[in-house]
Formats: structure tokens, C-alpha cells, sequence
């Protein structure tokens, strides 16, 4: 469940510099500035020291572009430890990193990941106007999760 | 029939490489190579842009050692506004050595825990799903965390410099933009995190493999301070040849064109430096752990400097030419980068605002620093406006090009040469081989993009009859 809290982690993973590639740090740059409710971290890709990291947190969410079409533009998911080691341990899935969270440290922080899809991939900095308009989207409705969970008071 | 071998992807190496191994009609290998099949284009693409931004942009190089480029840049570029090392504030000159070192201590322990220790705790001959660090997670979890540990504590150094883990900015030309806080510097006060032990009793238990395997004479290449000590930020070159005899006497880093120049081969994007004075065939020399230690007269802080010592006693020779040698040699390095950090982070200069010193203007700087994969040259040339016309990369993986391709051949004849059936614990050796250097070949080509790296087999009418293509 998403609390809200300084003990949720929002971990965008991309680059800046290559188009829709920084949509998982746009979505993050949003929340940074509320540093009451979230840290925030910004990867080029997951590394297996972002084990460590996690296992300080109650929640994580990775956040970080789609190249897959999805259907709302976006896709909320829990995620899951999985260990699935690709032909390169550089670049780790959230999966990966959570398996490794609980092998070494015995820590399973509750994590989900928000994909966002892109369109283009090329050294170009600012993003497609559909991914932009994904992003909305998806910020929207992060933003209605942690209403629902969390009441503004007013 | 003849046949040819390709690795392609070579795995757990930074950068797309490919291995080829050519067969004769009754299995002999007749030849082998180690390409680079990616284009360079940094030094090209950076001519035109004003001095100041190289140390930035020269970072965009490489995701695992953007802290070399950047400060060998610097380097370079405080030439350029009329600052010599030695011209540097202490609290800048120390800063930036603070920075280096515990890159190199992240960078080591990334390596040693991420792309080596599969080889070493399971074996070369492996089954796949053994040979990643999942499976060391696994089987050694003290192990797995200390590696974690270490390069969490490197990259958290740099962050603090730098502001970012990766891609940071710390350096400006002529100094640093700001200092460490006593906050800072009483986080990082902490720690014994090297795991020597289990590379001792590692290479007890394997002696024979690690004394014989990819052995080959080679020339060595380093830095070395004013005592012929090792030194990894600002020094002297030093060469030797695979006795120990001098090739480069100590000399200045400013005068490397003198005595460096670079082969081409037709099969490969890398370069082939060698000595000009001894030639293309015998001058070439290898670069890194294993260089540094052999052309040391010993290292400066007290505990490397012990384990460097019990070192060339258990391998028994003054210069060690064996590939494997170079985990251990990896691990002393990160010891003596850990005792020069806790120095620095001692030394009360560092939390000092004097940070930037000004000079006359030149129209060209070198910046040779002692990078985590061996020597790194930046050479610039710019005009009276400031805007760069010329620029020369010599990366530490280019250094030790004729070194993989050596080590290769040496797999190939020895391990692949009329075996009948070529196994994957066969191949995984070509790549166990390689990685003892820990090419870092989007450097070495300064490309972009994913970078996998593959083998094949071609018979002796060069037909394609065997191909092993990682991640597929």
C-alpha cells in the first residue's frame, strides 16, 4: 500500500538526454521538491548497490519509460523478487533488485513500478508530446493514489 | 576442415567487443583476434567547443569511470588557464585526489565483486546460470555485501564532490568549485572493507591456474611518484619490460608524444599504442593493477604496501606477467585507495574554500592521470578564442589492446587448439581472459549505445561454422 511518507523511496530510472528515455526522471522531478512526503533518487539504470538502498524504505517505486505500448499510456503494477539474470548484471530490473534486497539483507520493502510509455529514443533532450501527455496521465494518477490513501487536510 | 570461433557479446566487460578464432583444416588454431567493433568519434566531435566544457563532456565517455575522464580533462585544461598540477590550491589538488581515489575504490570493487568473482568462486567452466552475481549472492552472501559496502561507500565519496554518483561536476579549470564539510567528512570515517583473505586463500587453492593461465611477456606501464612509488593522480611515466629493465625512465606526462604513437589494424575501431623508440611488435605495454604494481619501487601507505610485499613473494618473481594476478594486484589497490581516502578525509586542507588558482593562458594542455583500468591521456589544442581544435584520447583499455589480443591467443592455443568439441567452458575462458583486464571498450572507442560482445568459429576457407552470441 502507498503511504506517502518519508519512508517511500520514488527511484526514477533513464536519461535526460535521450528523449522519451527521461520520463522516469521527469515523473520523479515532480515529487522532489516534496521532500515531506518522498526521497527520491535518479539512476541511468538500477545497479546492485540499489539493494542496499531499498532495504531503508517501506515502499519503493521505480518509475521509468516504457519502449511497449501500453494501453493507458502508462502501467501501474506491484512488483515482485525475481531473479533473473540477464547477460549483463550493469543494468538490473526492479525484480532484481528486490530479490537481491531480501537474499542479502533479509529486506522486502513493498515496491511498485509505474511504466511510462515512450516514442522516441534518440540523443534529443525533452519529451515527445505523447509521452508528455502520458506522463500526465500517469502523475494524475499517482496523485489520486496517495489522495486516497493520504487525505489532504485542507 | 578449417574453422573459425567468435565470442560475441563478451560478457561482463564494459563495451561491445567480438572474438574471433580461426582454425585450421585438423582444429589448430592459426590465428586468433580480439575486435572492437565500435566507432570512435569523442576526439573528433569535441573540437570547436570551448575548453571549459571538455572535463564535462568528456564524462558522457563512459557510465563507470566518468570521474577519470573528467579530472584527466581538468588536468589538461588547468594547463590550458596556466595551471600546473603543482600550481593547484591544497585544498583543490587534495579534493580532486580525494575524488580519483575513491573512484578507482568504486570502480575496483564493482569489478572484483560484480564481473570477476563469478569466475573465481565457481570456475571458468561454470554453468551459465552460475557465472553472475545472483549465483554469488547466493553462495557467498559476506562476500556479496561487502562489495555493495565498498562501492557504496566510493560512489557516496564522489557524490559528495561531484554532487552525482555518475556524471558529476566537481572540477573547474584551474581548481575545484567547492570544498567538503566537516559533516561530510565524518561520515565517511569508518571501515575495514577489503577482503584480502578470501583472494589469499584463493589463489592457495589455484596457484598452478593463476600462475599459468594467459601468461605472456609484456612490457608495463605506470605512474610513479618522485621516489618511484606508485601513485595514481599525479606522477611521472614509467615503463618496464617484462624483466623489469627500464623502457620509459620516469618522465614527465607532458612529454608522452615524445615517446608514445599508436598502430592501426584493419580488424579493430581500437588503437595500438606502443613505444616509438623500441616499436610496434615488442613496445607495447599493459596498463593497470598489474602494471602498476610491477613498475613500483612500493606503495606509499603502510598496509598495500604489506600486502604488495606478500605478494611478489607467493608469485615468486619480480614482475609478474600472469593475466589473473591482476585481481589480487586490483585488491591491493583498493586497500591502499582506502588508506589514502582516510588520509585525505583527515587532512583539514580539504575543508578549506581556497579553491581556484588563475595563471597565463596557454594554447595546449595534457592531462595524464592513473585511471582504474591503467594510464588515461587527454591532450588539448585550442585557439586564441579558447575553442578547442584538437584533441588526442589515449584510454587505459586501448593501452592494453595487444595485452587482450595476446591473452586470447594464448587461451586459444592452449585451452580451444584440437580439442575435438569446443565446450562453452572453453569459451567462457576466452572471456575469463579478457575481463582480467577489465576493458572498458566504450571508452577505448569513446561510443554510445548498448555494447554486447560475441564470438564465432570460421573454418580455413573462412566459412562461418560456429557462433556464440551472448544474452540469446
Amino acid at each position: 500500500m502507498l503511504k506517502g511518507n518519508k519512508r517511500t523511496l520514488l527511484i526514477g530510472i533513464g536519461n535526460y538526454g535521450r528523449s522519451d528515455d527521461g520520463l522516469g526522471w521527469e515523473f520523479v522531478d515532480v515529487f522532489a521538491s516534496h521532500d515531506d512526503l518522498f526521497d527520491v533518487e535518479y539512476r541511468y539504470q538500477l545497479q546492485i548497490e540499489d539493494a542496499e538502498l531499498i532495504t531503508q524504505y517501506d515502499e519503493v517505486i521505480f518509475v521509468d519509460a516504457s519502449q511497449k505500448p501500453l494501453s493507458e499510456g502508462f502501467s501501474w503494477y506491484k512488483c515482485k523478487p525475481a531473479m533473473t539474470a540477464a547477460f549483463t548484471t550493469h543494468k538490473l530490473e526492479p525484480e532484481m533488485v528486490l530479490w537481491l534486497a531480501d537474499d542479502l539483507y533479509g529486506r522486502q520493502p513493498t515496491a511498485h513500478v509505474m511504466a511510462i510509455e515512450g516514442n522516441t529514443w534518440e540523443l534529443n533532450h525533452g519529451l515527445s508530446d505523447n509521452a508528455r501527455d502520458n506522463l500526465v496521465n500517469a502523475i494524475a494518477y499517482f496523485m489520486a493514489l496517495i489522495n486516497k490513501l493520504e487525505p489532504q487536510e485542507v | 576442415m578449417n574453422r573459425k570461433v567468435v565470442i560475441d557479446p563478451v560478457t561482463r566487460v564494459e563495451g561491445h567487443g567480438r572474438v574471433t578464432i580461426h582454425l585450421d583444416e585438423y582444429g589448430k588454431v592459426h590465428d586468433s583476434f580480439f575486435h572492437i567493433v565500435e566507432f570512435r568519434g569523442f576526439e573528433r566531435f569535441i573540437q570547436g567547443h570551448p575548453y571549459w566544457e571538455a572535463p564535462v563532456l568528456v564524462q558522457r565517455l563512459c557510465g563507470i569511470c566518468p570521474v577519470s575522464h573528467h579530472l584527466a580533462a581538468a588536468k589538461a585544461i588547468d594547463q590550458l588557464v596556466g595551471i600546473d598540477p603543482e600550481d593547484l590550491s591544497p585544498a583543490a589538488f587534495k579534493l580532486r585526489k580525494l575524488m580519483h581515489y575513491a573512484q578507482i575504490f568504486q570502480s575496483h570493487a564493482l569489478h572484483f565483486f560484480y564481473l570477476a568473482s563469478p569466475d573465481l568462486l565457481f570456475g571458468a567452466d561454470a554453468p551459465v546460470d552460475k557465472r553472475n552475481v545472483f549465483a554469488v549472492a547466493v553462495a557467498d552472501k559476506e562476500l556479496a555485501r561487502k562489495g555493495i559496502l565498498m562501492r557504496k561507500f566510493g560512489q557516496e565519496i564522489i557524490q559528495v564532490i561531484a554532487g552525482k554518483k555518475i556524471h558529476g561536476v566537481a572540477a573547474v579549470p584551474g581548481g575545484v568549485h567547492h570544498p567538503f564539510t566537516i559533516k561530510d567528512r565524518d561520515y565517511f570515517l569508518n571501515g575495514d572493507l577489503i577482503p584480502m583473505r578470501f583472494m589469499k586463500g584463493y589463489h592457495e587453492k589455484n596457484r598452478a591456474w593463476l600462475d599459468t593461465f594467459a601468461a605472456f611477456p609484456s612490457g608495463h606501464l605506470g605512474m610513479v611518484d618522485d621516489q618511484g612509488n606508485l601513485e595514481l593522480y599525479h606522477g611521472k611515466l614509467r615503463a618496464i619490460d617484462n624483466e623489469g629493465k627500464i623502457t620509459l625512465p620516469d618522465v614527465s606526462t607532458n612529454d608522452y608524444l615524445k615517446y608514445f604513437t599508436e598502430g592501426v589494424e584493419r580488424w579493430s575501431y581500437m588503437k595500438f599504442p606502443y613505444l616509438k623508440e623500441i616499436g610496434r611488435e615488442h613496445g607495447w605495454n599493459r596498463v593497470g593493477p598489474i602494471a602498476r604494481l610491477n613498475i613500483c619501487n612500493a606503495i606509499p601507505t603502510p598496509l598495500a604496501e604489506k600486502e604488495r610485499q606478500e605478494y611478489i613473494a607467493f608469485s615468486g618473481q619480480k614482475v609478474n606477467n600472469s593475466t589473473l594476478y591482476s585481481h589480487w594486484a586490483r585488491l591491493i589497490e583498493i586497500l591502499h585507495c582506502a588508506e589514502v581516502i582516510k588520509m585525505l578525509l583527515h587532512d583539514e586542507d580539504i575543508l578549506n574554500d581556497d579553491l581556484v588558482r588563475e595563471g597565463v593562458k596557454r594554447l595546449e594542455g595534457i592531462g595524464i592521470i592513473e585511471a582504474p583500468r591503467g594510464t588515461l591521456t587527454h591532450h588539448y589544442q585550442v585557439d586564441e578564442k579558447g575553442m578547442i581544435t584538437r584533441c588526442n584520447l589515449i584510454v587505459s583499455t586501448t593501452h592494453n589492446n595487444e595485452a587482450m589480443n595476446q591473452a586470447v591467443r594464448w587461451v586459444a592455443n592452449n585451452v580451444i587448439s584440437q580439442k575435438g568439441t569446443i565446450t562453452d567452458g572453453m569459451l567462457n575462458q576466452v572471456e575469463v581472459a579478457i575481463r582480467a583486464y577489465d576493458p572498458c571498450l566504450s571508452c577505448a572507442t569513446q561510443a554510445l549505445g548498448q555494447m554486447p560482445l560475441k564470438l564465432e568459429i570460421y573454418n580455413h576457407l573462412d566459412e562461418l561454422i560456429g557462433e556464440h552470441v551472448k544474452g540469446e
